[in-house]
């Protein structure tokens, strides 16, 4: 008994000086980890073309204007901006109080040194066009930039928040040897560059001068793992905070799990089905909206994309500036029979779907449902699988070369702004090999709206014209619109703050981790 | 000696040009133009131009032949285009992991398969001897990302015990995807061992040391695995070399950063400078683990002459 007592009282007083020797009670570090499916290529401006850059680099490096969740261009970098009556010149006032990461301070000359890099012909960045009817970038004060533009462009304050004309450090960048770019950027941030070893991670720190206020989290990493079903296993295990892209089938799992959250969000592209509207039967109207009512969106998104979807109800998705809700298409099965009667098909067609593979979720899936729900309604359809850049060659030529009737494809709006969703697909100007209306649509109404609404700064003008044009669109019906692709991201419960952006984007700097 | 290997040098020379002519081909092969590929969906016809003219593809197709070759004798392997680096050093970079994670692999599926076959030859028919060639069969037939992902799940996920890919730069981020890319290569080793051994049990100097009253497990170990171990040696050097290139899955399954997965990548993303790159550098390796194997040869059995 005496022998048992003395053991414990021993244990005991070892438990205490072991709790004696640690350390007094910090604030446990806040580090993030999210993992991503691809690792961006480059984190330079001027090379930058893919979502996973900007969702880094937008911590890192900031456009001149932010871009809200729900769409509406907030001040950033620049305070206000304004357009002169003839829409040729945009003055833009620059926050006084932010400096770089290294110092230098951000004024009009920085912001020159920027556009003028990334506008330079010769740097070729791939991004270019967004902002590429500036001709001029001129420093009218300390923090006062005119862009002078060759014809009036509303869209311009837009393309502008685009995440790819980040502002760097002057400095920095004159520092880098001749033809070298810029590897780790330095930028205004709410974080700064810590580490990149590629192929594994990126970390950033927190910018402790931020001039929004330092974040709660110290650090950032980026995981890069390409495999879908490992990023759910190192989220299952605790290992990571936040996940990218989460495999439909995994959804009720993770869902059921109470120490993890899926996360859902609008993404900014639309599927479609397009038709080439200068070959019969397709130069119909009646026919393009027949097919329309013959399909059952709401089967496909649940039962092929596993809810990753959204029926759509315009050719851009909500989350775009310009976007009116002209729909959906119902399902109508009957009204499509009638529809190809009257068109002078009471017996159907036959005709031929092209689709890439592998390149959208469920692609092939997806024009495989396309062509049993046509069947129903008599129409026969031959489906051919190409890849991806034989498929983009084929589709892309101009209209007295074009072989094909219909083609599966994808838009992504990401400069979430309407002209470059409707002006690219459905004006006449931009027939191939000019631009991307593969449908070969033409409609003079549509042609006059979409260039009203390109130079008309007024906003609530310009809804007005897209909600007008996106109507005409969706009646004339040069596609089977289909649905808008939904991010289904998942992540820890602990995780708060965290803003899944429609661009793909995750955004980090107002988040932090519930101990 | 040194003149087998000489000549053996001078023979992969052809080999190399083989390769070469293969690499390029494959690029200039694929259906649609690369540089429409690249540039992608958003591009302008102008930015299509620009990107032809600097992949050189508008030149004929014996001087993007020759231009390649010259590029490739100074080691330029081009621009990638996905990060606008050089391809040597994207492919540079990587190669020591995917060296580490072949190596230890290659050691994993050495250990495993020699003990499991020289245990399965010494009691040939016994139950351990039939259920080591049935998990054999089983690690030679399962596909590698399934196994991996089973892998996770049990050991990362259910019992929490090891990290789930990644690599953290310690040796428990290593053990998992060594198993699993060693697990094929094993059950090939443990095979080849357990024939091998058979054999050499069956000759007469086994039976006469045996005779000479030595214990089982010296006349097994010294004197039939010693013998038996060349056919080993070479099937562990051409594993490795399959190892080297086979790990293509294994990296992208386990988020490891190797070469293989670098391929995976930069196929997706068409950046062939990177992809070209890529294949040369497994073709080589191979080549030279082959030479290095039949060197080896003449160490371990020095019956063997080169003329």
């Amino acid at each position: 008994m005496k022998k048992g007592l003395l053991m414990v009282s021993a244990v005991l007083l070892m438990v205490s000086m072991l709790a004696m020797g640690c350390p007094p009670e910090v604030e446990p570090e806040q580090r993030l980890v999210v993992a991503m499916g691809v690792e961006p290529p480059t984190l330079e401006p001027i090379r930058m073309a893919c979502s996973p850059a900007a969702t880094v680099s937008q911590h890192i490096t900031q456009p001149l204007v932010y871009l809200d969740v729900d769409g509406s261009l907030d001040p950033s970098l620049a305070k206000s901006w304004e357009v002169s009556p003839d829409g040729l010149v945009w003055t833009l006032e620059l926050r006084q109080d932010v400096k770089f990461h290294d110092g230098t301070p951000f004024n009009a000359e920085a912001v020159k040194f920027n556009l003028d890099r990334f506008l330079d012909p010769d740097n070729a960045a791939p991004f270019r066009f967004l902002i590429e009817r500036i001709t001029e970038v001129e420093v009218a004060g300390d923090y006062t930039v005119k862009l002078h533009l060759d014809e009036p462009f509303a869209p311009l304050v837009a393309h502008l928040s685009h995440s790819f004309i980040g502002m760097l450090s002057p400095t920095a960048v004159k520092a880098l040897p001749e033809g070298e770019l810029v590897d780790y950027p330095v930028g205004t941030g709410p974080f700064k560059m810590y580490e990149w070893v590629r192929g594994e991670h990126i970390t950033l720190v927190a910018n402790d001068e931020y001039w929004g206020g330092r974040p709660r989290l110290d650090k950032i990493v980026w995981e890069f793992i390409p495999e879908d079903a490992t990023r759910v296993m190192r989220l299952e295990a605790g290992d990571v905070h936040h996940i990218y892209r989460v495999p439909p089938m995994d959804v009720p799992r993770l869902e059921a799990d109470p120490e993890i959250e899926v996360v859902r969000a609008s993404s900014v592209r639309v599927i479609y089905v397009g038709f080439n509207c200068l070959v019969e039967p397709f130069d119909n109207p009646k026919v393009r909206r027949a097919l329309n009512y013959a399909i059952d969106r709401e089967a496909i998104v649940e039962f092929v994309l596993g809810g990753a979807g959204r029926p759509s109800d315009a050719p851009i998705v909500p989350a775009v500036f310009g976007h009116h809700a002209a729909g959906p298409y119902e399902f109508n099965p009957e009204k499509a029979r009638q529809l190809l009667a009257e068109a002078g098909f009471p017996d159907g067609f036959s005709t031929t779907l092209y689709h890439p593979t592998g390149r959208y979720m469920k692609d092939v899936a997806v024009a495989e449902a396309v062509q049993a729900q046509l069947r129903d309604v008599g129409v026969e359809v031959e489906l051919v699988t190409m890849e991806w850049a034989a498929y983009l060659a084929y589709l892309r030529k101009p209209p007295e070369e074009a072989t094909h009737t219909m083609y599966l494809l994808g838009w992504g709006t990401v400069t979430l702004d309407a002209d470059y969703g409707l002006y690219a697909l459905f004006h006449s100007s931009q027939w191939p090999t000019a631009g991307w209306a593969l449908s070969f649509y033409k409609n003079e109404a549509v042609d006059d709206l979409l260039d009203a609404a390109r130079i008309t700064p007024d906003l609530a003008k310009r809804q007005a014209t897209y909600k007008e044009a996106i109507e005409l669109i969706w009646e004339d019906a040069p596609w089977i619109f289909l649905y808008d692709e939904v991010q289904i991201n998942a992540q820890c419960a602990s995780v708060r703050g965290l803003v899944l952006h429609p661009t793909e984007r995750v955004q980090a700097w107002d988040a932090w981790i519930e101990k | 000696m040194w003149q087998y290997v000489l000549r053996r040098l001078i023979l992969t020379i052809p080999v190399l040009i083989g390769v070469s002519l293969l690499v390029f081909a494959m690029v200039r092969l694929v259906p649609g133009c690369p540089a429409v590929a690249i540039a992608g969906v958003h591009a302008t016809p102008e930015f299509v131009e620009q990107v032809r003219r600097d992949l050189g593809l508008d030149r004929p197709l014996h001087t993007q032949y020759f231009i390649f070759v010259g590029n490739l004798l100074r080691g330029d392997l081009g621009v990638s285009t996905r990060t606008g680096r050089p391809a040597a050093t994207e492919i540079w970079d990587k190669f020591p992991n995917t060296v580490e994670l072949a190596m230890a692999s290659t050691l994993v599926a050495s250990v495993i398969g020699i003990i499991a076959g020289v245990i399965s030859a010494t009691r040939q028919h016994s139950i351990f001897d039939s259920g080591s060639m049935l998990v054999a069969l089983f690690g030679v037939s399962v596909p590698v990302f399934w196994l991996g992902l089973v892998l996770m799940l049990l050991f990362a996920v259910t019992l929490d015990w090891l990290p789930a890919g990644g690599r953290g730069g310690t040796i428990e981020y290593l053990i998992l995807p060594a198993i699993t890319l060693g697990a094929a290569s094993a059950a090939i080793i443990a095979r080849m061992t357990r024939s091998s051994m058979l054999e050499v049990l069956r000759q007469d100097f086994i039976t006469t040391a045996r005779a000479k009253g030595l214990r089982e497990r010296i006349v097994t170990y010294k004197h039939a695995l010693k013998n038996a171990l060349i056919p080993v040696v070479t099937i562990i050097g051409l594993q490795s070399g399959i190892l080297l290139g086979g790990a293509v899955l294994t990296e992208t399954v386990f988020a490891w950063p190797g070469v293989g997965r670098l391929m995976v990548d930069s196929i997706m993303a068409r950046d062939f400078p990177v992809v070209q790159g890529a294949v040369l550098l497994f073709a080589v390796c191979f080549v030279f683990v082959n030479l290095f194997v039949d060197v080896l040869y003449s160490f371990l059995d020095p019956r063997i002459r080169y003329e």
